[in-house]
């Protein structure tokens, strides 16, 4: 196919769907969404905890039927698409059979989509080389969620739907998961992603879409989205002097305060480096004196060098 | 950039995970890891072919056509090929409602090609003590015509399915880890009730008569004893059928509730 694909990568309208509690009242998880993705982008879903993301996510891979509207994935429906291997997902909610080791989990779902040729390809790129004759309950979270994102790989899809994708991984972990998510976006794949961590949408997607309460509140570029929180934030380094280790000097922030006072600044607020930084810094090896990692502790190296 | 840079090779029209060959590769890992549980293997193929030595060896007295040894063998394969079609039908059941069914929802692979998939896996791992068994009795003086021994291993193996269904309606029922154990467990209960294990007699024997693995058993025994039990009483062919026919019907509806209760919660 050498065509350029005139159809959405998704095309959602009025997309609806409420669920009837058991006390008979009806709860509207997600309510009458637009969306529509072109092939090519990479689109955060952002939210909080039940603003309908994972039921949006679940539509979009046909595994539940929408209450109302449409919604179509590069023209078919959803469930048509996965069956031809369009589209996949790393989903919250999959679980792993324990008692396959890595490798076998990876030949079934290759099996199953007639792609046994990509099982080498997705190992090497999820980073599971070393772990593959493991069995899955002697994996971490942070390993089992990169078997997830490998099983994602498997039908070599046009776009990837990943629903909370870091779940269970460390901060650098999950640097290098986005790493190679990166790294697969520059061949030119369809990119999805919820997420509930601001940054994560911030330094991957280009695209922001805000979700609340079943709706979208914000849809647009992400610097857009970010700038329609409110908040600018500008920063500087006290002079050493000031700053003593309980903090700094409240004499000296109480004169920038009132220098600052005629510019109409408000709120001076003093924060330090933020704790994800400090982590990293803390913990940061090199490469290559890191002996291989036992299976169930923090894996700084984990997917380092696996996107290539 | 587009997706057009991606790979040219789309599969179009029939889905790859619709084939035979799939849903067979897919079965054929599946079969090697279940192989690999030791617990189940025990239940399914050691535990049985203990009791036959201990129970049924070397017993010559007759029992109908055949003698004590074979109607022990009959009982004990029995009792494994049940206890492996509970298992994998039950497990099958568990991972379905346990996330795996979801990753499987992403493949090709239909939910009735699943089921197709996993009754026949099911059977598969049943043939395994009733071959094995079979072969012990055959190999230590159990005797029997001809007959008994096509028919008899026919029912036991053919019959297990009963409790494929069984499997699959405890575990939708219960929807939890340990389902697989409470249906496993329950049929040790049965066996004994349903006059597997030992023979039974007065009260206990007229209560097992109602009870899943009765008609079953008795079934597969009735090419050797005609209906006759160890104790002497009878049972009318009609007995043993009608028990099968119920107890099909009483799981295959429980199954198909559960089905459909745990559709509804999504």
């Amino acid at each position: 196919m050498s065509t350029p694909d005139p159809l959405p990568a998704i095309r959602a309208t009025g997309l609806t769907k409420s669920f009837r509690l058991p006390d008979g009242s009806t709860v509207t998880a997600v309510d009458a969404v637009d969306l529509t993705v072109a092939p090519g982008e990479i689109v955060a879903f952002l939210g909080p905890n039940g603003a309908g993301k994972t039921t949006t996510v679940d539509m979009l891979l046909g595994l539940t039927t929408p209450t109302g509207g449409t919604v179509e994935v590069y023209g078919e429906a959803p469930g048509r698409a996965v069956a031809a291997g369009r589209v996949s997902a790393v989903m919250q909610t999959g679980g792993l059979l324990p008692d396959f080791t890595v490798l076998e989990t990876v030949q079934a779902i290759a099996v199953l989509h007639g792609r046994r040729d990509r099982v080498d390809e997705v190992v090497e790129r999820a980073g599971l080389a070393p772990l593959a004759r493991r069995l899955v309950k002697a994996c971490s979270g942070g390993e089992q969620q990169r078997l997830k994102f490998a099983l994602a790989l498997v039908p070599d899809p046009d776009l990837i739907v990943l629903d909370e994708p870091t779940t269970g991984m460390d901060v650098s972990a999950r640097q290098a998961f986005w790493e190679a998510m990166r790294a697969d976006a520059a061949t030119g794949r369809t990119i999805v992603f919820a997420t509930h961590y601001l940054v994560e949408a911030d330094e991957f997607a280009a695209r922001t879409v805000l979700m609340k309460d079943g709706r979208i509140v914000e849809d647009g570029p992400t610097a857009d989205v970010r700038a329609a929180f409110g908040g600018r934030t500008v920063s500087f380094r006290p002079p050493a002097d000031v700053v003593h280790r309980d903090g700094v000097d409240p004499e000296w922030l109480a004169r920038v305060g009132q220098a600052l006072a005629p510019l109409g600044v408000t709120d001076v607020d003093v924060s330090s480096a933020s704790l994800e930084a400090a982590f990293l810094a803390l913990t940061a090896t090199d490469a290559t004196d890191v002996p291989p990692p036992p299976p169930t502790h923090l894996d700084p190296t984990a997917l380092a060098g696996a996107p290539r | 950039m587009t997706a057009t840079t991606l790979s040219p090779s789309r599969t179009t029209g029939r889905a790859p995970g619709r084939s035979p060959a799939a849903i067979a590769g897919y079965a054929a890992l599946d079969l090697r890891r279940q192989a690999r549980d030791r617990v189940q293997m025990f239940f399914v193929v050691g535990l049985p072919a203990f009791m036959f030595v201990v129970f049924g060896l070397g017993s010559d007295e007759p029992a109908g056509s055949a003698n004590v040894a074979m109607y022990v063998m009959v009982s004990m394969a029995a009792y494994g090929a049940v206890t492996a079609t509970t298992g994998v039908a039950g497990s099958a059941a568990i991972e379905r409602t346990n996330g795996w069914g979801r990753q499987l929802a992403l493949t090709p692979l239909r939910p009735l090609s699943f089921l197709a998939m996993k009754t026949g896996l099911a059977m598969v791992v049943a043939a395994v003590p009733v071959t094995l068994i079979y072969a012990i009795g055959a190999a230590t003086g159990a005797s029997g015509t001809t007959s008994d021994w096509v028919l008899s291993a026919t029912i036991v193996w053919a019959g297990s399915a009963l409790f494929a269904v069984y499997g699959l309606a405890v575990c939708l029922a219960f929807r939890s880890d340990n389902s697989v154990g409470i249906a496993s467990g329950l049929i040790v209960i049965m066996a004994f009730l349903g006059n597997v294990f030992t023979p039974m007699s007065g009260l206990i024997l007229d209560i097992g008569r109602f009870t899943p693995l009765y008609g079953y058993a008795a079934l597969a025994r009735y090419p050797l004893t005609d209906g006759w039990t160890p104790t002497g009483t009878h049972d009318p062919l009609w007995l043993p059928v009608a028990n099968v026919l119920a107890w099909t019907m009483i799981f295959a509806a429980v199954a198909l509730w559960g089905l459909r209760r745990g559709q509804e919660r999504v």
